[in-house]
């Protein structure tokens, strides 16, 4: 199989490796590092981590839908992520991925047609001090109204 | 021997042995679903939840080995409630199908929620449903009747050594998939449906054929190699519907594969011969014609007689009696896998169950003394052809060509006369596997048409022959 994963991803393996003497245990910093390079992970990626962590195909297929933060599709340049666990819900989640839904035209789980906005539901983001919270990308966004939500979404259109 | 006890019963077991096992042999049924004897223990339904003294929480029978002393309580009050509320969760998404469902009537999730669930559901809430995807020819897939038990996963995995079932996803969403979709490749797919605890895999070939509880079984073998699998024949009205198998540790273990399990399909094609076929003397003919048939060929000319591998050790001795007396001077040889002529040649063909011999009784020919077919082409004055319906025929150079057994209207063109015979779903008989087990067929339907018995047809041939030679 013709190797399609770029040499940073074997650099950053290289170093992480001595780390997880469990070799499986490196499956998940894989796949993050696979998506890095990416933004998702295609199925052929997936085949290439598999080979080599050294289990099998169906293995990293069952780890990486098992966790949301793995994109099994092709994401927007921003990735929304607003968390609907208890806390958020309590203060007003619900309301605020309404808004987002009609503000994008989109509905949770798809991606705007300029490719721009991926809008995703999140189980809770650990942020219940400030919530409702939403993650864009590795950044989180926290004490979410609708007005900072529309701001947060005018800054990263520029 | 270490014992047990397990509702009051008093149980021997060998060391390393679980609860489910042990109660088994006790006579006490442990409900169960992700626990299968043929693959590895996951304790994953929480079904087999049982009391056990001096435990602080309820264990899980199939993943408990018992102990010596080990006094377990399958119906505590602690245990009959967790299985009960296991059952309920087990039962929030699995729709109420059972009425159009295949699996209905030999269904582990009917029995078990009749068994141990409640006849109310509480749950109000809305199924989850799924869009199923092409799991090949074999399987049908209803991903809405799944359970997670994980014995196809691991079916896949430990069995047939191919991991191409996944569980993608997780909790409720969770789905049982095919890696990127793709159909199943093993050719043992058969078995995901009869080790599937409901019925979210069915066979595509018994799907809406008969209902379970109708079919009547005949414990058998298989013949489509020479492993000699055992399995059941399933039948109502004379009609095959399906084979399962059956569990046999030293050979076939749980399983079979599909080449044997779908084999009884030509026993019931519309194209097998199941009426004497016409010879040039006579078109229309008749059972006491046959012996002119065989007169014919006795009269001094060099006559083979090929024998199939794929008889039984009974059929194979008549033939070679009823050659000793009446056809003294021909040969005779045995035939069954182009290319494995000798039990020296056979060997397993995969890692799992398959050999590369194709007929069940090549190893029961030899014992008989029997010499194998050597050259590719026969070439003789007249040829009998004895054969049970799945030995590969030669290439037969002959005039004369006489068929006793199953063929096939396009495998039998060349024949000069067919005299119909039995099948193995149609017979009792001996087969010898390739360990030299003798085996039995056991006869599951009547005999179609005009097929008869073997040793009744040479029966018939003698006495035809007599009475003509009374005659003149």
């Amino acid at each position: 199989m013709a190797k399609i994963l770029p040499e940073v991803f074997y650099n950053e393996m290289k170093k992480l490796e001595p780390r997880y003497p469990q070799r499986k245990a490196l499956i998940l910093p894989a796949l993050h590092e696979a998506q890095k390079v990416y933004g998702w992970l295609p199925s052929d990626v997936m085949d290439e981590v598999a080979e080599f962590i050294g289990v099998h195909p169906a293995q990293i297929r069952e780890v990486a839908s098992f966790y949301t933060m793995y994109n099994l599709k092709p994401v927007g340049k921003v990735h929304l992520k607003i968390c609907t666990n208890v806390a958020c819900c309590l203060r007003g989640a619900d309301e605020l991925m309404d808004y987002a839904e009609k503000k994008l035209g989109i509905k949770k789980g798809e991606t705007t047609p300029d490719g721009l906005f991926t809008l995703s539901e999140e189980e809770c983001l650990g942020a219940c001090t400030t919530a409702p919270a939403m993650m864009a990308n590795d950044e989180y966004v926290e004490n979410l109204d609708l007005q900072k939500f529309n701001d947060f979404l005018e800054r990263a259109k520029k | 021997m270490p014992k047990c006890t397990i509702d009051g019963k008093e149980i021997e077991f060998s060391a390393g042995e679980n609860l489910v096992k042990v109660a088994k042999k006790g006579g006490i049924e442990i409900p169960v679903f992700c626990y299968h004897p043929g693959l590895s223990v996951v304790a994953q339904c929480r079904m087999c939840l049982v009391e056990i003294e001096k435990m602080p929480k309820l264990q899980t029978a199939c993943s408990t080995p018992a102990a010596d002393g080990m006094i377990v309580r399958t119906q505590a009050d602690s245990a009959v409630k967790a299985r009960a509320a296991t059952m309920e969760f087990l039962l929030l998404n699995h729709p109420l199908d059972c009425p159009i469902c295949d699996k209905a009537g030999e269904c582990d999730l009917q029995d078990n929620s009749f068994g141990h669930g409640s006849p109310s559901m509480r749950s109000t809430e809305e199924r989850r449903t799924y869009v199923d995807v092409d799991m090949g020819p074999v399987i049908q897939k209803n991903m809405n009747r799944c359970i997670h038990c994980t014995r196809c996963i691991r079916f896949g995995e430990e069995v047939a050594g191919i991991h191409e079932m996944v569980a993608v996803k997780r909790g409720n969403n969770l789905d049982i998939t095919t890696i990127d979709g793709k159909q199943l490749k093993t050719e043992y797919a058969g078995n995901y449906s009869d080790i599937c605890p409901t019925g979210s895999l069915t066979l595509k070939d018994f799907r809406f054929q008969k209902r379970a509880w109708m079919l009547k079984k005949t414990d058998t073998v298989c013949e489509g190699c020479s492993k000699g699998c055992n399995m059941e024949i399933q039948q109502e009205g004379n009609k095959v519907y399906r084979c399962v198998p059956r569990e046999n540790l030293e050979i076939n273990r749980y399983w079979m594969c599909d080449e044997g399990r779908f084999n009884y399909h030509y026993t019931q094609d519309p194209l097998r011969i199941t009426r004497l076929k016409g010879s040039a003397f006579s078109p229309t003919p008749h059972w006491d014609e046959v012996g002119m048939a065989f007169k014919k060929l006795a009269n001094g000319a060099t006559v083979q007689i090929l024998i199939g591998t794929d008889l039984t050790l009974e059929e194979m001795q008549a033939i070679i009696d009823f050659a000793k007396t009446q056809l003294p001077e021909a040969k005779l040889f045995h035939f069954g896998t182009p290319g494995v002529r000798r039990t020296t040649e056979d060997g397993p063909l995969d890692q799992i169950l398959k050999m590369k011999s194709k007929t069940a009784n090549l190893n029961g020919a030899e014992l008989l003394g029997l010499s194998p077919l050597e050259t590719e082409i026969v070439k003789a004055e007249s040829v009998v052809v004895f054969r049970g319906g799945r030995a590969a025929l030669p290439k037969i150079d002959s005039k004369n060509i006489i068929g006793v057994g199953v063929f096939k209207e396009s495998e039998a063109s060349g024949f000069n006369m067919i005299l119909p015979s039995l099948a193995f779903t149609e017979k009792n008989g001996t087969i010898v596997n390739h360990q030299g087990k003798s085996q039995l067929l056991k006869r599951a339907v009547l005999p179609v048409g005009q097929c008869k018995p073997l040793p009744e047809i040479l029966m018939l041939v003698l006495n035809a022959k007599k009475r003509e030679g009374a005659g003149t």
